[in-house]
């Protein structure tokens, strides 16, 4: 490139972005950018990154982006990005972009020990519906199986749950979202009766005190913190506080940096409340109206698969946990038992973790007792090298902080407590916190759990792509729930299927133990990102298990595969997101999809027409099954009630759950497109506009049921830049969002007179009890009421010992996403950090021999990787604690991990486990 | 070549002495300033987006530097790989039995 050109070039960006960011301009300067730009169309977009969903504005001319930037009008970003987000565009251009299906093959035919061949879409669907219909033959419908993604957007989730749950009658879809948020989903089920949070990003700029607690937000949701920092840097009186098991750069601002130990900020909540009930600063207005008081058993176990035939031999006395533990000397105090004396506690409610029965205040009081400030200190203080009496005082500043009347208090908190043994609990802690302060659902005041992927919310929890989930916080599980959606959907009654199918790491578990033989992997990489990953990729190998995997890059979860589907990405298809704070954001497709490369909403679609209703609809065996009016193990025959309905045995899943007449009303080409193309309907060969049809179908089940959803149109308006649900119409005929939930001043689903309404309908009927079980089983309810928990400190059950001597915790890197899928594709950015490496205390290092930069094993129970060593850097490890990201398919760090979950959520602690360290 | 538009802010009344600091790191020049907010505009150059970033890091690492992200990313001249004669199958998925 020329000098001029390129000075040229910089000009021209350089009044993009500070016309971009509202800084004053030269008209000279104004229309140079202009003309630079002649023949672009803008657009705008979300980030395909975490879940804060940044809005971006994407340039582009004869259907090539030109340029993308931070959008000025989204309230999120308002015009910046991120790194990550910076990539949204480049992303789409790797070299070695999956282009078209590739399957095993010797002779011309499926061998699951040949190589990868290219193939036509018509023989990878002929092979993968062979596949399908043997498994379902053998096994039923719990032979088969989806993992999903908190990156499906909305209208992916809807037609994957719905073809898995309607057409299939399998409950066995669930997303990697699983072990991104579900112990979040726990504690707002279990607490509030609904899912997802009352307040919004918003807080921030009201809060005068912001607590983040097990995360980094300075480097995973660069955009929230760097609000965070103006709000800290506008406002001297402002605080900060950055709680975590190591030193990491949200620090940098923090005016205390609080380093615990794993598992005790269950301590550290209690200590905080135990302050506030003995200065007497529970606000008793609010707490009286608005909350009842709660507990749960403790011996819950810790969500391990208990040692057996698949076991290794060295991790059995890890396993052995899951059924019989011996609490630690804090456990006992915190749980009110005698120090002095061995507890061995068999896990007897391991299956029923869940269970939680209403306790008075008096019993909560009582539960919180052993949590003084000097057992807790000393518990909690995770830096051997700092003074208990520094530790202290700066646990007294934080009580302080929640405490003062004044103060408005915003909570934040990511994976540390979400991938936590207790983390349902953990949550939960923080909402009793909230509550006993009245510091909850108001500007400012807010309890917030981050999510990490762009849709978590928006489709894997909001359209339920879990493995107990319906539409709109439906469960599979209600009859009440099923009898609805079987209505909505427009099938025979006892279609769907009562169990509750198998979770993420149970299809994992259940593919190692021949349960389950087919794994369609869509949006995701989980032989890459699954705990203990020695296990399941030798088991996606193994035997007649048949792996699909559709995604654009060659994964790790793609070289296992049998069969690879090449899916287009972000901005090459029609999409919604959902991110943390409620917000559904739309785009439309801007370029064309590379090769064969083909939606996944088309892929599930086009499979679909592979079924007719008598392969699925005829009685099926499901081991296990109970239900009202269900012959135990067996899914009924409804083919003769869908005759009735006016179906026939040889319609198509395809025609009828997704090419209804209502949704082939939805004509395409549409206004809304305003010139865009739509890939997937162009490839269907149809003229329905599939994403709208299906879109406004799905919102049908949240309307009127606290989950409303504004029509599809509204969200492509020029001005809008999100909604946060509900949305309903004002009288004005308005469509507006609600910022806050649960208070009467901004949520129209508070009933009259009330200033605040916890009003989720879910568990809301419970027994009474004492703080150690249920006394009085007849279950009531107090109509919206928010419960306050007693939850214990419980110890993670692997801690370093004489041969695993290191904590090791994983993670994301800044520049890096998840498993690197699409971040590791720009060569460039990949070159920033080129390998994973292990962060260790440099004394840690020393005393096993070591220096920055050597290559070590890094060994657990379970397996070992390579990395090299990191002493300094942006992680500032303690003593004890080493930290390995979990992006670089190099160093598949999963391999040592331990695939324990909490019990409640079964949301996987990727945070916590044993390790030793050793030259290489 | 990589070229992206940053915004950054500092204290109000150092903007002059910031752009001078800015003008001074490799591959970052300043275009337009807001004094009274703070705000200076600058584009950072790199031969590849790699070395855009290092240099995104040092103006954060700036003492004084509030806020340094991206704002306009130029994609335009970028080449696009041609798949119609990219490999059918990745090398990495050649006569793989899947070990990751």
């Amino acid at each position: 490139m020329t000098t001029t050109r390129r000075e040229f070039l910089k000009t021209n960006v350089a009044a993009a972005t500070a016309a971009t960011m509202g800084l004053p301009l030269s008209e000279e300067a104004r229309s140079a950018a202009e003309s630079s730009e002649a023949g672009w169309q803008w657009d705008k977009g979300v980030c395909r990154f975490c879940g804060t969903g940044c809005g971006i504005m994407i340039g582009s001319k004869n259907g090539r982006i030109m340029a993308t930037k931070g959008d000025p009008k989204a309230p999120v970003n308002r015009g910046l990005n991120c790194i990550k987000g910076y990539f949204n565009a480049k992303i789409q251009y790797g070299k070695d972009r999956l282009t078209q299906p590739l399957m095993r093959m010797k002779d011309g035919q499926y061998d699951k020990n040949g190589d990868f061949t290219p193939v036509s879409w018509e023989q990878a669907f002929d092979e993968m519906e062979r596949q399908f219909k043997r498994t379902l033959k053998e096994k039923g419908p719990t032979g088969v199986s989806i993992v999903g993604s908190g990156q499906y957007q909305v209208q992916e989730g809807y037609v994957s749950a719905k073809f898995m749950k309607a057409g299939i009658r399998s409950n066995n879809i669930d997303p990697n979202a699983r072990h991104c948020m579900a112990s979040a989903v726990g504690a707002f089920i279990q607490g509030f009766g609904i899912d997802e949070p009352a307040g919004n990003y918003d807080d921030i700029e009201h809060a005068d005190a912001i607590v983040s607690w097990g995360a980094n937000m300075a480097e995973q949701h660069p955009i929230m913190w760097s609000r965070v920092v103006d709000r800290r840097v506008e406002n001297e009186d402002v605080r900060v506080v950055n709680i975590t098991t190591f030193g990491n750069p949200s620090s940098q601002i923090a005016d205390d940096e609080i380093v615990i130990k794993p598992n005790t900020d269950l301590a550290l909540w209690n200590y905080i409340a135990r302050e506030i009930v003995k200065r007497d600063a529970v606000d008793w207005d609010f707490v009286n109206k608005h909350c009842i008081f709660a507990t749960g058993p403790y011996d819950i176990g810790y969500g391990m698969r208990p040692p057996g035939k698949y076991s290794f031999d060295k991790e059995t006395d890890t396993l052995q946990k899951e059924l019989e533990v011996t609490l630690t000397r804090a456990e006992a105090i915190a749980q009110r038992k005698d120090p002095d004396e061995t507890h061995q506690i068999k896990q007897e409610n391991r299956n029923s973790a869940g269970k939680h029965w209403r306790i008075d205040f008096e019993e909560f009081k009582r539960g919180l007792e052993p949590y003084d400030l000097d057992f807790v200190a000393e518990l909690c203080k995770g830096d051997g090298d700092e003074s208990l009496e520094a530790f202290k005082a700066k646990l007294k500043r934080l009580a302080d902080l929640y405490i003062e009347p004044e103060k408005r208090i915003t909570s934040f908190w990511t994976m540390g407590f979400n991938q936590h043994s207790r983390g349902v609990w953990v949550n939960e802690q923080a909402y009793m916190v909230h509550l006993l302060l009245g510091k909850y659902a108001q500007p400012g005041n807010s309890a917030f759990s981050n999510t990490g992927q762009p849709s978590a919310c928006g489709t894997a929890r909001e359209v339920g792509t879990f493995a107990h989930r319906l539409p709109a916080d439906m469960v599979v599980m209600n009859p009440d729930h099923r009898a609805r959606t079987e209505k909505l959907w427009k099938l025979p009654d006892q279609t769907l299927n009562p169990k509750v199918g198998s979770h993420l790491i149970k299809i994992m578990r259940e593919l190692q133990e021949g349960d389950i033989k087919f794994v369609w992997t869509q949006v995701t990489n989980p032989f890459q990102s699954e705990d203990n990953a020695n296990h399941w990729i030798k088991a996606a190998r193994e035997g007649d298990n048949f792996i699909v995997c559709s995604d654009v890059y060659p994964t790790i979860s793609a070289k296992v595969a049998d069969l690879i589907l090449p899916s287009s990405m972000i901005f090459e298809k029609w999409g919604a997101f959902g991110n943390a704070e409620r917000r559904t954001q739309m785009w439309r497709q801007q370029v064309r999809a590379p090769g064969e490369a083909r939606s996944d909403v088309w892929q599930v679609l086009e499979f679909a027409k592979r079924f007719k209703l008598k392969d699925v609809w005829g009685e099926q065996s499901v081991p296990g099954l109970t239900g009202d009016g269900f012959e135990e193990g067996k899914l009924p025959d409804v083919l003769a009630k869908a005759k009735e309905m006016g179906y026939s045995p040889d319609d198509n899943l395809y025609d009828v759950l997704f090419a209804t007449q209502e949704n082939r009303k939805f004509k395409w080409p549409d206004p809304v497109a305003e010139g865009h193309p739509n890939e997937t309907v162009e490839a269907l060969g149809e003229d329905w506009f599939v994403e709208k049809a299906l879109f406004e179908e799905y919102a049908e089940f949240g309307r009127g049921h606290m989950h409303d959803l504004a029509p599809f149109d509204v969200y492509y308006r020029d001005e809008v830049r999100g909604m946060r649900w509900p949305v309903v119409q004002n009288d004005a005929g308005e469509w507006q969002e609600t910022p806050w939930r649960f208070n009467a001043e901004y949520d129209p689903y508070v009933s009259e007179g009330k200033d605040f309404e916890f009003y989720g309908p879910a568990l809301k009927a419970i027994p009474k009890g004492n703080l150690d079980q249920i006394t009085d089983s007849e279950k009531t309810a107090e109509a919206g009421t928010a419960k306050i928990f007693f939850r214990p400190y419980a110890a993670p059950p692997e801690r370093p010992d004489e041969e695993y001597d290191l904590w090791l915790c994983t993670g994301r890197v800044l520049e890096h996403w998840h498993t690197g899928t699409m971040t590791r594709r720009v060569p460039e950015l990949h070159r920033a950090v080129p390998s994973a490496k292990i962060f260790m205390n440099p004394e840690d290092a020393d005393a096993r021999g070591l220096k920055r930069d050597d290559v070590v094993w890094i060994e657990s129970r379970r397996g070992k990787v390579k990395a090299r060593i990191e002493t300094g850097g942006r992680n500032r490890m303690p003593r004890g604690y080493t930290f390995v990201p979990f992006f670089d398919e190099g160093v598949i760090i999963n391999r040592v991990t331990l695939d324990m979950t909490d019990p409640i959520s079964k949301e996987e602690d990727s945070k916590k486990c044993a390790i030793k360290v050793y030259p290489a | 070549m990589n070229v992206s538009g940053i915004l950054v802010i500092v204290p109000p009344d150092q903007v002059d002495a910031y752009c001078g600091q800015l003008d001074g790191v490799d591959g970052v020049d300043v275009h337009h300033t807001d004094p009274p907010s703070g705000r200076i505009v600058a584009t950072i150059e790199g031969e590849d987006t790699d070395a855009e970033i290092a240099t995104l890091r040092q103006v954060k690492a700036i003492p004084g530097v509030l806020l340094a992200e991206m704002v306009y990313h130029y994609v335009g001249e970028e080449a696009t790989p041609d798949y119609a004669v990219s490999e059918p199958v990745p090398a990495k998925l050649r006569a793989s039995q899947g070990e990751g």
